[in-house]
């Protein structure tokens, strides 16, 4: 077994010394802030690597605090971005758990229950994770039944069909609600993607041979990264990590490679690389959802950059990536950020306005999104468009550039206090072929990023995005229409929306011929 | 609550205990606790683990002392603490917190409204006055008080009436009760938040928040010493007003007949029902031998309403039981939201058919077992972080008026025996003292 140790870089949280230069006192106050003493370091624990015969990596992070072990086996072949029907990573993943060759599923949660333990298998669009946690006392024979879900799912016919009717359920609900049918109708509509979950179509078609299928391609030791956080040594990892996923083989018979993280060529940058737009909104889509208690708001954007950027087998972060993060901090990361600032805290126009960045190999999708009272949807739309334009058009201060970046290193600090947390970012950094090393420069890249960095990317990247509203269309399309006089507007009704097409509607037959299927 | 994510505060109240049976030990949280003269009770753990602190204040007021007439009110108030004092400005808070690294959120339940923060350790003593700072000097105004009422409003929009389930929720609680102030929702109604206004703010702010009516805790990096000495410095100075705080008073009379009611809503895509029937009080001790039915029933994919509802029957997307621990008489709720094409009437009988089950025969050892090992190691991840283990010493201080309760409440919950479940499952669950409630799309209803 090779045992390579990390070397542990001590990162040191240079939490500025503000000195209160943003706080500028009111005139009658009469007592400032006692200021802040000198900061301390924040540690970042050190990860221990080494890998099976069978090619299964190992990753561990001890932190003796409390006695609680998270445990990560993260597949990066089985994708919902490399599945033939929409929802067959997830629907494979989610079966892991019910039932294998020796337990049924209500065999495996009273076992997993009985330890105190919990036990889950996801695929998202990157990768399937499998995780469980479990007090320390109990990690062996929790981690017993994690392999026996991964190593020997039955995948039964019964599970199969309760699995999609659960699921097909699940789905009626969230898209009755206007925020997540407006990010399921982005992922189609803007992305080009599809929703990890699939849809009750898509899930309809998938059979048990696709699954057995997509397993047997995709669960591979050799493409897969077993992540331990909290109490547990590297030693006593490694040997249960021999002890269960020792006998784990590789097919004989080659399998079809899958694609790792691809190094973009010059050509593929330059095709991917979006042209800076003119107008800050592209398209605008309405969803009409009669009776919808809010709209929700969402300013919808593809970015041709990946994750990471790799040569051979080693990869690292795209140059992009830590500007965009700090970009997506000043726009919409956390309570303080210009979205809600603008929209919630100086507006009052909703509870909360935020945006992310969702990370792919080859892409990033950038979602704003607000809910609004139906009357001043398009109000926000304005709004939402002004703060894009704005990151991309003027340069921000250090007086908000500052903090923003604090905010961002805290919370990362912060996510590593728990053993889910921690684990969590691993899964993060291996997802994409990146070493655990980048725990460690982290904090360091964030705070390098400078202002006009982020200008530059906010300009070349962030306008000319899709305006995606759902909500009762009838409350808000005038409005709309008079603050986008020249804009062409497409609407929906939520009753005719089909998500496994790319045009949104729902076949319309043309007597008696169909037309012709359109997806992806 | 200020921030997105809607009030989730259960379970932490428990930790520290151990037994023979290869059960997992808690180490008890050391925990420091005095009351300074003006009434304000200080509680602190000293972790030096990382270096953060949380700092939070817990009240001793809730939805259940909103105002007549302005239902909603304690929780718009609780946003008002962010706004401007004497020598803070508004959202000055986010700059002492999430711009140095920290964050900073606030929740309002019936019972109580609490405030924290998490922060660089360096900045303890900054948060440490400016919450001295918002108890005895808050000072909102007009414009700063209309905004934040339409940001609330707007939070009930998307709690209530953007959720396909909201109006649900808001039923269960507001058909539960007749006469304590329970009856209402911590998030209130459009109209009364409407009708609210500064003066009321200031009313309430004079009535409610004062020393000898709040704990503050103190959990993470820090030197007792020093964190006495600014403690005293800032929380001191504070004088404690003269006059009684005003309590709740009304009592929730005993149920003596079914109630039943259907609630119809718009884009309702799988119907619901709820059986609500009412708790004992939070510092009875039924609650612990309650909170084991509840994991038996309910926790997890091998509890019995989820093998039943779910996965035999396969009526029901969600089934759950739930104890809804309050000062007062909180909820024993059982809920199911159907799978398509079942009713109601359906999940009602299959809840009901539980209940029985459980009244007439006591649970099995392992069963009674796998509902202590969960709970135990639920207290552990509760206890995973300083925010997390002063959360679950402030649900102490609330529901129980101690704030050791973490350190032993563990213990009582190990000592229910499957006797103990089975009575307190016949003594509060009976045909006649049950709320039923409907919940159906407005479309499909006659």
């Amino acid at each position: 077994m090779k045992n390579e140790k990390f070397k542990i870089v001590e990162n040191i949280a240079a939490f500025f010394i503000l000195n209160f230069a943003f706080l500028i006192p009111c005139a009658q106050a009469q007592e400032k802030p006692p200021a802040p003493s000198a900061p301390q370091e924040v540690k970042i624990p050190a990860i221990q690597n080494s890998e099976l015969p069978n090619g299964l990596k190992i990753a561990v992070v001890e932190r003796k605090i409390v006695p609680l072990v998270t445990v990560s086996l993260l597949l990066n072949a089985a994708a919902a971005k490399g599945e033939v029907k929409d929802g067959l990573a997830n629907t494979t993943a989610s079966l892991l758990t019910k039932g294998t060759k020796t337990r049924t599923a209500t065999e495996i949660a009273e076992q997993i229950e009985f330890l105190g333990g919990n036990i889950s298998a996801r695929a998202n669009w990157n990768s399937t994770v499998v995780n469980i946690n479990v007090t320390s006392d109990k990690l062996e024979q929790a981690i017993a039944i994690m392999s026996d879900v991964v190593l020997n799912p039955a995948f039964a016919p019964k599970e199969i069909d309760l699995f999609k009717t659960q699921t097909n359920d699940e789905l009626a609900v969230a898209l009755k609600q206007p925020g997540s049918l407006a990010g399921f109708v982005a992922s189609r509509y803007t992305f080009g993607e599809h929703n990890a979950i699939g849809t009750p179509e898509s899930l309809k078609s998938i059979a048990q041979a696709d699954i057995a299928k997509f397993y047997r391609e995709t669960y591979l030791p050799n493409r897969a990264v077993l992540i331990f956080a909290g109490d547990v040594s590297s030693e006593n990892a490694d040997a249960i990590a021999k002890k269960y996923f020792g006998t784990w083989n590789n097919p004989k018979m080659p399998v079809a490679k899958i694609d790792a993280p691809q190094v973009p060529t010059t050509a593929m940058v330059k095709k991917m690389q979006s042209k800076p737009s003119k107008t800050v909104v592209g398209k605008i889509l309405v969803v009409d959802l009669p009776k919808s208690g809010q709209a929700a708001v969402t300013y919808a954007k593809k970015l041709g950059l990946g994750r990471v950027n790799c040569f051979e087998e080693k990869c690292q972060s795209d140059e992009t990536y830590y500007p965009s993060t700090v970009t997506n901090t000043i726009l919409g990361g956390g309570y303080s950020a210009r979205l809600n600032a603008e929209i919630r805290i100086k507006q009052g126009l909703s509870y909360g306005a935020g945006s992310n960045l969702a990370s792919r190999n080859d892409q990033t999708n950038l979602l704003a999104r607000v809910q609004t009272k139906n009357e001043t949807a398009a109000k926000v739309v304005e709004l939402v468009a002004a703060e894009i334009d704005r990151l991309g058009s003027s340069t921000a201060e250090e007086a908000e550039l500052t903090p923003r970046k604090l905010t961002l290193t805290g919370a990362f600090g912060n996510s590593l206090e728990t053993t889910d947390g921690l684990a969590a970012r691993l899964v993060d950094l291996y997802t994409f072929g990146l070493s655990a090393d980048e725990l460690n420069t982290y904090m360091t890249r964030v705070r390098s990023v400078s202002a006009e960095e982020v200008k530059k990317f906010a300009s070349a990247n962030l306008n000319g995005g899709d305006i995606i509203i759902v909500g009762d269309a009838r409350i808000f399309m005038d409005d709309l229409k008079k603050r986008f006089p020249t804009q062409k507007i497409e609407v929906i009704s939520a009753n005719e929306l089909d998500l496994n097409r790319e045009d949104l509607r729902k076949e319309k037959k043309v007597s008696g011929v169909t037309n012709p299927k359109l997806k992806r | 609550m200020r921030k997105i994510s809607l009030v989730l505060l259960f379970v932490f109240a428990f930790a520290a205990f151990q037994t023979a049976f290869a059960q997992t030990k808690i180490a008890p949280l050391d925990i420091k606790q005095r009351t300074l003269k003006n009434g304000l009770r200080v509680v602190s753990v000293q972790n030096n683990s990382s270096p953060t602190v949380t700092v939070q204040v817990w009240f001793d007021v809730g939805s259940k002392n909103d105002p007549n007439g302005r239902n909603g009110f304690a929780h718009l108030f609780e946003h008002l603490m962010f706004k401007s004092t004497k020598n803070l400005k508004s959202e000055q808070f986010d700059r002492l917190t999430e711009d140095v690294g920290g964050n900073n959120n606030a929740f309002t339940s019936d019972d109580v409204t609490a405030y924290h923060e998490v922060v660089p350790s360096n900045y303890l003593e900054t948060i440490l006055w400016a919450e001295a700072e918002r108890l005895s000097n808050l000072n909102v105004d007009e414009p700063n008080f209309l905004s934040e009422r339409k940001v609330v409003q707007e939070e009930f929009r998307q709690g209530v009436l953007a959720q396909p389930y909201g109006r649900f929720q808001e039923a269960i609680q507001t058909l539960s009760y007749t006469t304590h102030p329970y009856k209402r929702t911590t998030i209130g109604t459009i109209e009364d938040l409407e009708a609210a206004t500064v003066a009321d703010a200031q009313k309430f702010h004079k009535t409610f928040y004062r020393p000898d009516n709040a704990t503050l805790i103190v959990v993470g990096d820090f030197e007792q010493k020093q964190l006495d000495a600014w403690v005293d410095k800032y929380f001191n100075r504070i004088e404690r007003p003269s006059g009684a705080i005003p309590r709740v008073t009304e009592v929730e009379p005993a149920r003596t007949a079914e109630k039943r009611q259907t609630v119809k809503a718009p884009n309702v895509p799988l119907p619901a029902v709820a059986i609500t029937y009412l708790a004992p009080d939070s510092k009875s001790r039924d609650i612990a031998a309650l909170k084991i039915a509840q994991a038996i029933l309910s926790g997890g994919e091998s509890s019995r309403l989820y093998q039943e509802l779910i996965y035999k029957q396969q009526i029901a997307q969600e089934a759950s039981f739930g104890v809804d621990e309050r000062v007062d008489k909180g909820l024993l709720t059982f809920t199911a939201v159907m799978a398509s094409g079942k009713t109601p009437q359906m999940g009602e009988k299959s809840l009901l058919a539980e209940l029985k089950k459980i009244q007439d025969a006591p649970v099995s050892a392992k069963e009674l077992e796998k509902a202590k090992n969960s709970i135990v190691a639920n207290a552990l991840r509760g206890l995973e972080t300083n925010r997390g283990k002063a959360f679950a010493i402030g649900n102490g201080v609330i529901y129980e008026n101690d704030p050791n309760a973490v350190n032993t409440e563990l213990k009582q919950l190990q000592a229910v025996t499957a006797a103990d479940v089975q009575r307190v499952m016949k003594q509060y669950f009976a045909d006649n003292n049950r709320v039923v409630i409907y919940y159906v799309n407005e479309e499909n209803s006659k």
